[in-house]
């Protein structure tokens, strides 16, 4: 019973139901699938022992024997922190969906559900053509979401989005079929630790690396492949938002993380190239995020600038970026959906965009104002929260490497708590403005979100120790693999 | 193999002359009664009669795979040929009849052993489709588009006359199966002229220039069976032809099939970006699909039968589809044009559905037929160390995206159109169809096992 295979038939199962469920029903049973997988993860979770096997729960299904395809699941110490995060966003995603006046179709939920599916399939792949489906997969009910529900220039935006990203899944192919068919007779690519021992000569990882390298850094964002993001955020409806923010950016990242050891020569060679792409992101993202007046652009932006950091993070391939990367991952990914909360919650309410049209929240609504700046605290990377472990880490790892790229990364710190409090200051303090006099207080549902975000967050801010814990194991190992 | 071209001719004939009778209800009945038995005969291959054939025609592996894929993505299509009914002058009882001689050319296309059979199964259907195309004779597009095929079609057949001729010139012999040592130069010659006839038969570019005309005046439900029965015979039948001859053809023939698929891939793409209609759009597709298809041709290996073969069911099951919802569409609105499409998804979500996943599958995303069968293709031509010619196809293949895209964004546009429906027993077809696509892209070795 203790599956991975169940992980991923949960959420497919209910959201064919929400298809069927009506308007009514919908939401309801799609909160009942999120929070199901939720608990049977920590359930998985709480069975699990990293020190004593590597891959465990694993699923495995002989797709295709005459290519020697495979589809093959698992939990292991490198998904295991995006797999949780996976669960908690999806849960607070469709939450945020359930308040007043949702007119949200069964459509809609089963969608969020078709998504949590496949991310759940991608993120525990054991095998590239595993990994390779779902990340393919996952843009067909995204699109859909997006296609359908979302603001008045959706299209153009998901346009941009999904011509970018099959761009790089198909290069991601290429790869991976020119991988397959150079090692056919010796293996047969059944699991990460068969594919880590096929090493191809240096002149052809060039290329592949190059393929992959694109297909992550435009899933991700990093630096020159962003143009999509901002655009597509602030057209996507903000429950899609907060899973699209949270988890499809995190599938590049964690394509990194899979992928890099597999290329150990050169992400070494091109590590300075790599790096000052994802350290422009960050003082790009960040400059830009800056002088957004749209509350979605700034988080579309700040989300760039910490991404490029994240990225660079897993470049360094030492047990500290790893440790941070994968860390930052799930401490990013809360703050995120937190920050796309908190906007969702204000444009709800008033109908406004920008930061401008808000002032003096706090007078009326000191409870958000706090859940407010908490998470902001954690999306800055301060102390205490789990926002600062990941970062710390991270620009740990890269001072280490090279210098000046971590002292540049690190400005991340201060141009991100300069854009942010300034989003704060504008909105929660000074004298409430005429439509913000309406403002309600918290809704039982949202309080929930909140308070479920602020508790996460705290919470490993202060004991982060086992939670980082597991990216030592990913490290040790990915790394047991001998170089060419 | 006999008998089942003596059954389906029977049928034909005696559906023309039941025609005189004006008993309308019996006609689809026994098309459908002839093609099953047709299948099944095949299917169990029966040896009655097969000491006649010879050499001129030979069943074997292959042929019989992709006459079996021909007569059941026929079977697939006669049903819907209940449209006709109802429209007085149309003369429901002549479809039949050609259409299931077009079955028989088609049949005799891919399993010929001799270039005379060859040619007379080229003929039966294309003669068939010339008239399928000039179908709605009120209509001056239809008539503008069977002239053009007829044109094509007649021009196809001199320039294949012509290669056979040198072919003939050298080898003193008819027979497909040259045995002697690698082709001289003249023969050479005229393999090239006779694959030329073929590409333009398949239409690849360059050679695809009517294709768009001829698939948009045609009556659509007979463009689809020109989209899929003749495309499928076309491209089975070349196969079977480079395959038989493999030994002796040249080394640049590789190069030359090429140059056709990287300017099919290219090309075709490009020129399908900027069409607003959807037949128009979808003959594109076609044409870009079999220069997927053609990838398959670059080497000769157990492997590459079954990879065309499942392509080949992947995308006859979508297109398939698609033809007949443009089908509803156009009569529903009267246009085929992009803006009919607007609104499918409130108007029509059962329609709306199918032709979504039909429209995912021919763009080769995940999880469906058209992605594996596309995947196979790719893997196959890297293993062959085409890996340049394969890195173009997947850019083609995201180029793609971009028209099927047009179309899905249109289906999912609001607009207030009042909603329609479409008779429940087509619904389920249609659905029919998709889940073949959806369990052949989730379950790939199952239909493979089958191909096999």
């Amino acid at each position: 019973m203790n599956s991975a295979g169940v992980l991923i038939l949960i959420p497919f199962i209910f959201s064919l139901l929400c298809f069927v469920a009506g308007k009514k029903w919908s939401s309801v049973v799609a909160l009942i699938s999120s929070v199901g997988s939720l608990f049977y993860y920590l359930l998985l979770l709480s069975s699990y022992n990293v020190k004593t096997n590597y891959v465990a729960f694993g699923f495995y299904y002989d797709w295709i024997p005459s290519i020697r395809a495979s589809l093959s699941f698992g939990m292991d110490a490198a998904n295991l922190l995006v797999l949780l995060l996976t669960q908690i966003v999806v849960c607070l995603a469709v939450l945020a969906t359930m308040v007043k006046g949702n007119t949200r179709t069964g459509a809609y939920y089963g969608l969020i559900g078709l998504t949590h599916t496949f991310l759940n399939a991608f993120f525990s792949s054991q095998n590239p053509m595993t990994f390779l489906i779902f990340f393919e997969a996952t843009l067909i009910p995204v699109y859909f979401l997006i296609l359908n529900f979302g603001g008045p220039k959706r299209k153009q935006a998901v346009f941009k989005f999904f011509i970018y990203t099959v761009f790089g899944g198909m290069l991601m192919l290429a790869a991976i079929l020119f991988y397959q068919s150079n090692m056919f007779p010796q293996l047969r690519l059944d699991s990460w630790a068969e594919f880590y021992q096929f090493k191809l000569s240096l002149k052809y990882q060039y290329w592949l690396f190059t393929a992959f390298f694109i297909a992550f850094a435009i899933k991700a964002p990093i630096f020159p492949f962003h143009t999509w993001q901002a655009d597509l955020y602030s057209q996507a409806d903000r429950p899609t938002l907060m899973i699209l923010a949270a988890l499809l950016s995190k599938m590049g990242i964690f394509g990194f993380v899979r992928f890099n050891f597999f290329f150990i020569q050169v992400v070494y060679d091109w590590f300075n190239y790599i790096t000052v792409l994802c350290v422009i992101g960050v003082v790009y993202g960040a400059i830009i995020a800056w002088r957004q007046k749209d509350i979605i652009r700034l988080i579309a932006y700040s989300s760039l600038s910490h991404i490029g950091l994240i990225a660079a993070g897993t470049m360094t391939l030492t047990n500290i970026g790893m440790q941070g990367a994968m860390f930052a991952m799930l401490a990013h990914g809360l703050a995120v959906a937190g920050l796309v909360f908190v906007a969702d919650v204000m444009i709800r309410r008033t109908n406004q965009h920008t930061v401008d049209s808000f002032s003096g929240i706090a007078r009326n609504n000191p409870r958000f104002a706090v859940y407010f700046f908490i998470i902001l605290l954690s999306a800055v990377g301060l102390p205490l929260t789990c926002g600062f472990i990941g970062e710390f880490y991270l620009i740990w790892a890269l001072v280490e490497f090279k210098f000046y790229i971590g002292l540049v990364a690190a400005l991340t710190l201060i141009f991100g708590a300069a854009y942010m409090l300034r989003w704060y200051q504008k909105t929660m303090f000074g004298i409430p403005s005429a439509n913000i006099l309406g403002f309600q207080k918290l809704s039982l549902s949202e309080d929930y979100i909140f308070l479920i975000l602020v508790i996460l967050i705290l919470t490993l801010g202060l004991f982060p120790a086992d939670w980082v814990g597991f990216g030592q194991f990913a490290y040790k190992y990915m790394n047991f693999i001998p170089d060419n | 193999m006999m008998l089942a071209l003596i059954i389906l001719t029977l049928a034909g004939l005696l559906i023309l002359f039941l025609g005189f009778s004006k008993i309308r209800n019996v006609l689809l009945p026994v098309a459908i009664v002839a093609l099953v038995a047709a299948i099944f005969s095949l299917t169990t291959q029966q040896t009655f009669w097969n000491q006649y054939l010879t050499d001129m025609v030979q069943i074997d592996g292959i042929s019989r795979k992709i006459s079996l894929i021909i007569m059941y993505t026929a079977l697939g299509l006669l049903p819907f040929f209940n449209l006709f009914k109802g429209r007085g002058q149309e003369e429901l009882s002549d479809f039949l009849g050609i259409y299931l001689f077009a079955i028989i050319g088609s049949i005799l296309m891919v399993s010929a052993l001799n270039y005379m059979s060859l040619f007379l199964g080229v003929e039966i259907l294309s003669i068939s489709m010339y008239v399928l195309a000039g179908a709605n004779r009120r209509s001056v597009h239809s008539n503008e588009a069977s002239l053009k095929y007829f044109i094509t079609g007649s021009f196809t057949s001199a320039i294949m006359l012509f290669g056979i001729a040198w072919i003939y010139v050298e080898s003193a012999s008819l027979s497909m199966v040259q045995l002697s040592g690698a082709a001289t130069n003249m023969m050479s010659f005229g393999f090239l002229f006779l694959f030329t006839a073929f590409a333009l038969k398949v239409a690849l570019v360059p050679f695809h220039f009517w294709a768009p005309d001829v698939y948009q005046g045609t009556p659509t439900l007979f463009t689809a069976s020109m989209a899929t029965l003749v495309k499928i015979a076309a491209i089975g039948a070349f196969y079977r032809l480079v395959q038989l001859n493999y030994a002796v053809l040249p080394d640049w023939i590789n190069w030359y099939f090429v140059l056709l698929i990287l300017a099919t891939l290219i090309l075709g793409n490009i020129q399908a970006v900027s069409q607003n209609s959807v037949k128009r759009l979808f003959a594109y597709s076609g044409i870009v699909q079999s220069g997927f298809i053609l990838m398959g041709f670059l080497y000769q290996s157990e492997f590459v039968d079954w990879t065309m073969l499942f392509y080949f069911i992947a995308y006859a099951s979508a297109s398939l589809v698609g033809f007949i919802v443009i089908h509803f569409v156009e009569t529903q609105s009267g246009s085929d044009n992009l803006d009919s499409f607007v609104g499918l998804s409130k108007s029509n979500p059962g329609l709306a559905l199918v032709l979504t996943i039909s429209l995912i599958s021919l763009a080769g995303g995940p999880l469906t037929a058209g992605f594996m069968a596309k995947i196979f293709m790719l893997s196959q031509s890297i293993q062959n160390n085409f890996t340049a010619l394969a890195l173009v196809a997947v850019i083609s293949a995201v180029i793609s995206m971009y028209y099927y895209y047009k179309v899905i964004n249109a289906i999912y546009s609001k607009s207030a159109d009042a909603s329609w429906s479409v008779p429940f027993y087509y619904k389920g077809l249609l659905y029919v169809f998709t889940v073949i696509t959806l369990i052949a892209g989730l379950v790939p070795s199952f239909l493979i096992g089958l191909i096999k």
